[in-house]
């Protein structure tokens, strides 16, 4: 037990007391969070007390130069007594957060939303050295695997190897010649040469040539030794190691795939986006975004802004924007796919995410949109229609798109009224997605 | 945390360069008055600073997540400001103080000059004194520790189960009695007056049967026997909630659905957590005196009797004023500004009672005859005690009070460096004039502000009044030390809530801009209200007495006579937040067995009041609604209650609220 325990323990109980994810992404406070770092807010973090209510408890404050007049306002209440060690002054305690790093984001979405989106391996970025298993004939001398070159020596040498004495004795039967002692010896597998049976013969003399009367008798008298024993016995004096034994190991490629993500956000920041609408946007794309940075390798995010043109903005100017004027919605996918040109589809896995109140110029959905919707490869493409106040008459961009393309796998519509409506929407575009 | 050992050798280097510094900031404290426990020093790195914090300072804590939550928040708060200085004791005998490696040597004597203050503080201060005079406290916590660790790892206990046993009860862990000295559940249960006792106080009173069928009716004395017998308990409202629960109250079994008797393990762990909080109360019902003590005395010692080295000042003097000069409240701020006060004000009264004592002067014509600049002038300290030096140091008289005649020869031996260490030439008397708080450049404007009704107020109470011939004469007898002598005794006998009351005052309040603020309805935002000092008294004495919590008492242990527990919130004028009432009423379930209520009141507003005020430019007023919360096991509800069951808790006299009149509607 000790510290390292305590803390361990305020790891998990944090993790059993951060606010609901669901309730985080239609409520919560998303600014807190960076795009590599999502924070929930942790709900209770202490343990409750009786405490006064907050509001109506008031406070005691400090002028800079002496107090600040009656009926001004202080602003954030400020900081109480400090904790009985507390650095003074220094009270941030107010807000704790519950750190989530995108991976996890994913998991506890997929979790939550019984979600398994499989992402898939596009660009080969790296042929990887693996094992090394693969051999071949050539190589450094340090790569070359020598228990193999060893083996197939002491092979060859087994296979070649013969009782020489024995052979001799053959050729000592009176009966014997060089002729009958090959034909003998290939009989019985006994890898001898023609050549070295003659020379063996000329190699004796006469006497020797009989020395005795019948095969039978020879064998009585010499024993024939198998190469096994006779190695063991005498041990090898040299391997036959060859040129063509060798073998040099080599790694095995591994092509690793980089699962590759582009996100294209699209927003409608026309005069008819108000700030409900602009924040319920937020609320969706958000969690989106931080979805496929969890999932994928490598994330790249590109955000369009449009009216009745479109053009392509930060992510920091992206949710603020607002501008006046009307809209076309396909400006922003003549812009997409141009942008999309640096992401092949050979290589990327492509999103395209559009968002907005459904109001478009007429004819311009049916016959600029949705052939381009058509045209531009993705995994997915969406439209979400934030509508807080219910339908408006003319908004029919979301009606047509969902018509055209129905129950396709590799396009959803989302309809957003309400904060409530967001996790439904995040669930209805990523289950759309076709896991083939 | 394991350590190479190349750092236990450098730890072993500092602590070594550490040891003369440490004696000597002793020796300086006691020079002042100061009287600290014994104090251990380690030296420590950021991490094990860092671990200790989250202990409050001990080394062995019982497991606890919140520890965790303590360290993971410091480490936080500390990487935002560099990691610096940390002053860390704890109150113990002998206490343990903490001094981080890493730290500059300015930061270091920083930290063992307030260290010794602090110390001095737990050691003399009356309400460390109800729990104990010698909290033996290292070893307490650490037994603790034991004993928890060993029921988690019983195998017969379940880990968790005793987890949450220690959440629940450390819900209540503000919920004791910290005005009363501390004793054990057991010897507290003696105390509480029982059933018996009516019949006891009756007889007390020495009545005849005559008299007291006269005074007391029958049916009266009736239903206080009843309502004291069997049918209801506490006899009077319980204010120590843990001990009532542990002496009354049941486990609840989830299974059986049930209440049940408490394991063994249960009543322990209510024990020692109750011990703790009992422990640590006097800490929390001392923050803005203890640290304001540690503050002042630092920086009399660090600034003012150069114990920072000339070269060490200016990292000590930054790091002051990041400590102190944070905007925005700051309680510790408040403790320091406070105690200068109350030793200005303690030297003006000592000035003008002495003045008042001269033939002639009289409250009326104390401003028309007496020059205030040229009384302050004849006030400033002996040119010889407040600049001594090498070469002047044959003018000191060993005979002298204010000379440390011991001292006085080691210096003239050159044994002492005077030049550097002046106080060590003098005695408490010597350097509290040395130290003279009017004659401070900071506070020569204190004596002029001198209002006539301030004069008249202190003329009041005094009799002897003609004893100087001349205000020289008086002057001459004025006591140096009137200040400190005022503080030492405040410092023995107060805690913040007294503190404040007494010593807060418009002049303070308008000195150092301080105001109240007040939640608006209608702008919903903050504003401020008052910078009036009685109005700043109360928001400040709603934030630091019973720790700053609303006070939650134990009404009837068998309400409604079916065994359920009903504690009743002492509303004050400001509400609880229901919110939190309601979780913690959950947790008070699992210690009690049976269905627990909570009657309070809240103010209720509705949308359209808001907008009827804030077309007026108003603010609304409130309905005060009683109200009961209640948790049987299952649900938690709140329902509205008749008036008459609550009136008894709500405050007649105390009004919390500071929004000026005319504001509301």
């Amino acid at each position: 037990m000790g510290l390292r325990d305590d803390i361990e323990r305020y790891r998990e109980v944090g993790e059993d007391r951060r606010q609901d994810l669901a309730e985080f992404i239609q409520y919560g406070d998303l600014g807190q969070s960076l795009p590599d770092e999502i924070h929930i807010p942790i709900k209770i973090v202490d343990l409750p007390a009786f405490e006064y209510d907050q509001r109506d408890q008031g406070g005691v404050g400090q002028g800079q130069d002496g107090a600040p007049d009656v009926g001004e306002p202080v602003g954030q209440p400020q900081p109480g007594d400090g904790d009985e060690e507390g650095e003074p002054g220094e009270e941030g305690g107010e807000h704790e957060y519950y750190e989530m790093d995108p991976e996890e984001f994913a998991q506890e979405l997929d979790d939550e939303l019984g979600l398994d989106l499989e992402p898939k391996g596009k660009r080969v970025v790296e042929e990887k050295e693996g094992e090394y298993t693969d051999i071949t004939r050539t190589g450094p001398a340090s790569t070359l695997d020598f228990d193999r070159l060893f083996k197939s020596g002491l092979k060859r040498k087994l296979a070649m190897d013969f009782d020489e004495e024995y052979v001799r004795a053959m050729l000592k039967v009176d009966e014997m010649d060089p002729e009958s002692v090959f034909r003998w010896a290939r009989e019985e597998n006994i890898p001898v040469s023609r050549a070295w049976i003659e020379d063996a013969y000329a190699g004796l003399t006469n006497g020797e040539r009989s020395e005795y009367e019948s095969v039978e008798a020879m064998e009585s008298v010499i024993d024939r030794t198998p190469t096994a024993d006779r190695i063991r016995k005498e041990g090898i004096e040299d391997i036959p190691f060859r040129r063509e034994d060798e073998r040099y190991r080599y790694p095995e490629t591994i092509e690793e795939k980089e699962r590759n993500v582009v996100v294209v956000n699209i927003r409608d920041v026309s005069g008819s986006m108000r700030e409900k609408k602009r924040e319920l946007v937020e609320r969706t794309f958000t969690p989106l975004d931080w979805y496929l940075t969890g999932k994928y390798d490598n994330a790249e995010f590109v955000y369009i802004a449009h009216d009745a043109d479109a053009w392509e903005v930060s992510r920091e100017e992206f949710f603020g924007i607002r501008s006046g004027g009307g809209t076309r919605i396909s400006s922003a996918y003549e812009l997409a796919a141009q942008l999309l040109e640096e992401y092949p589809w050979s290589d990327w896995n492509r999103y395209v995410f559009a968002a907005g109140d459904s109001e478009n110029s007429s004819n311009d959905t049916s016959e600029r949109v949705i052939p381009m919707m058509e045209q531009i490869d993705a995994n997915l493409h969406a439209y979400v229609e934030t509508q807080p106040s219910g339908n408006a008459i003319n908004a029919t961009h979301a009606e047509e798109v969902d018509r055209h393309f129905g129950e396709s796998e590799s396009v959803a519509v989302a309809y957003v009224t309400s904060p409530g409506d967001i996790v439904n929407a995040i669930y209805t575009i990523l289950s759309t997605e076709s896991n083939e | 945390m394991s350590k190479p050992s190349t750092d236990r050798a450098d730890k072993q280097r500092i602590a070594e360069e550490l040891e003369p510094v440490v004696r000597e900031a002793h020796a300086l404290a006691k020079k002042l008055g100061l009287d600290p426990y014994p104090v251990n020093y380690w030296v420590v790195d950021y991490d094990e600073m860092n671990a200790l914090v989250a202990y409050n300072g001990f080394q062995k804590r019982y497991p606890h997540w919140r520890w965790g939550m303590t360290y993971d928040q410091q480490r936080k708060q500390r990487q935002f400001l560099g990691g610096k200085a940390y002053e860390l004791v704890n109150n113990d005998s002998p206490a343990h103080a903490f001094l981080q490696e890493s730290n500059a040597m300015a930061d270091q004597k920083a930290v063992i000059t307030h260290v010794a203050a602090h110390s001095d503080f737990f050691a003399n201060n009356q309400w460390y004194g109800l729990f104990a005079d010698e909290p033996n406290a290292a070893r307490m916590l650490a037994s603790h520790a034991d004993t928890i660790e060993s029921y988690m790892d019983d195998p017969e206990i379940d880990r968790e189960a005793v987890e949450k046993w220690i959440d629940n009860v450390l819900c209540l862990e503000d919920c004791i009695d910290q005005h009363q000295p501390f004793s054990t559940v057991d010897d507290w249960l003696d105390e509480t007056p029982s059933e018996a006792d009516i019949n006891e106080k009756l007889e007390e009173l020495e009545l005849s049967e005559e008299v007291l069928g006269q005074v007391f009716d029958e049916e009266w004395l009736d239903q206080q026997r009843e309502t004291e017998g069997v049918a209801s308990f506490p006899v009077e409202p319980e204010n120590d909630l843990i001990s009532f629960l542990r002496t009354h109250g049941m486990g609840y079994d989830e299974g059986a659905e049930k209440a049940v008797e408490f394991e063994d393990w249960q009543r322990e762990i209510m024990e020692l957590l109750r011990r703790e909080a009992y422990y640590f109360a006097p800490q929390k019902m001392t923050k803005v005196l203890n640290e304001g003590w540690a503050a002042y005395w630092e920086s009399i010692m660090m600034g003012e009797e150069g114990f920072a080295a000339e070269s060490e000042f200016i990292h000590y003097a930054d790091h002051q004023a990041k400590v102190l000069g944070s905007p925005g409240f700051n309680p510790y701020k408040l403790g320091k500004e406070l105690w200068e006060y109350v030793e200005n004000v303690t030297n003006r009264r000592e000035v003008v009672e002495h003045v008042l004592r001269t033939e002639g002067v009289t409250w009326r014509n104390f401003h028309d005859t007496v020059d205030l600049d040229d009384v302050l002038e004849s006030l400033d300290p002996d040119p010889i005690v407040d600049r001594v030096a090498s070469e002047t140091i044959d003018q000191l008289d060993p005979e002298d009070p204010r000379v440390d005649a011991a001292g006085l020869e080691r210096a003239k031996a050159g044994e002492i460096d005077v030049d550097r260490f002046p106080w060590k030439v003098f005695t408490y008397d010597g350097i509290a004039e040395r130290h003279y708080s009017l004659a401070k450049p900071q506070n020569r404007g204190f004596l002029s502000q001198l209002t006539q009704n301030d004069v008249e107020r202190i003329a009041r109470y005094m009799f002897d009044d003609a004893r100087y011939t001349s205000i020289e004469e008086a002057l001459e007898n004025v006591d140096y030390r009137a200040g400190w002598n005022r503080m030492y005794e405040i410092r023995e006998s107060h805690n913040d809530v007294t503190f404040l009351d007494e010593f807060l005052t418009q002049e303070f309040v308008e000195e150092h801009g301080y105001f109240t603020y007040e939640y608006m309805e209608t702008t919903e935002d903050y504003r401020v209200t008052s910078t009036d000092v009685a109005d700043v008294k109360k928001k400040l004495m709603l934030q630091f007495s019973n720790f700053g919590k609303p006070t939650v008492v134990v009404e009837d242990g068998n309400y409604n006579n079916r065994n359920e527990l009903l504690l009743a919130h002492q509303y004050n004028g400001v509400m609880l937040d229901i919110e939190q009432a309601h979780q913690v009423l959950k947790r008070v379930f699992k210690l009690w067995g049976h269905p627990v209520n909570l009657k309070t009141i809240v103010k209720e507003l509705s949308e359209n009041d808001i907008e009827v005020a804030r077309r007026r430019d108003s603010e609304p007023t409130p309905e005060e609604t009683g109200k009961l919360l209640r948790y049987d096991g299952e649900n938690l509800s709140i329902t509205d209650i008749p008036w008459k069951e609550v009136e008894h808790l709500a405050a007649t006299d105390v009004d919390y609220d500071t929004k000026p009149d005319d504001w509301l509607a």
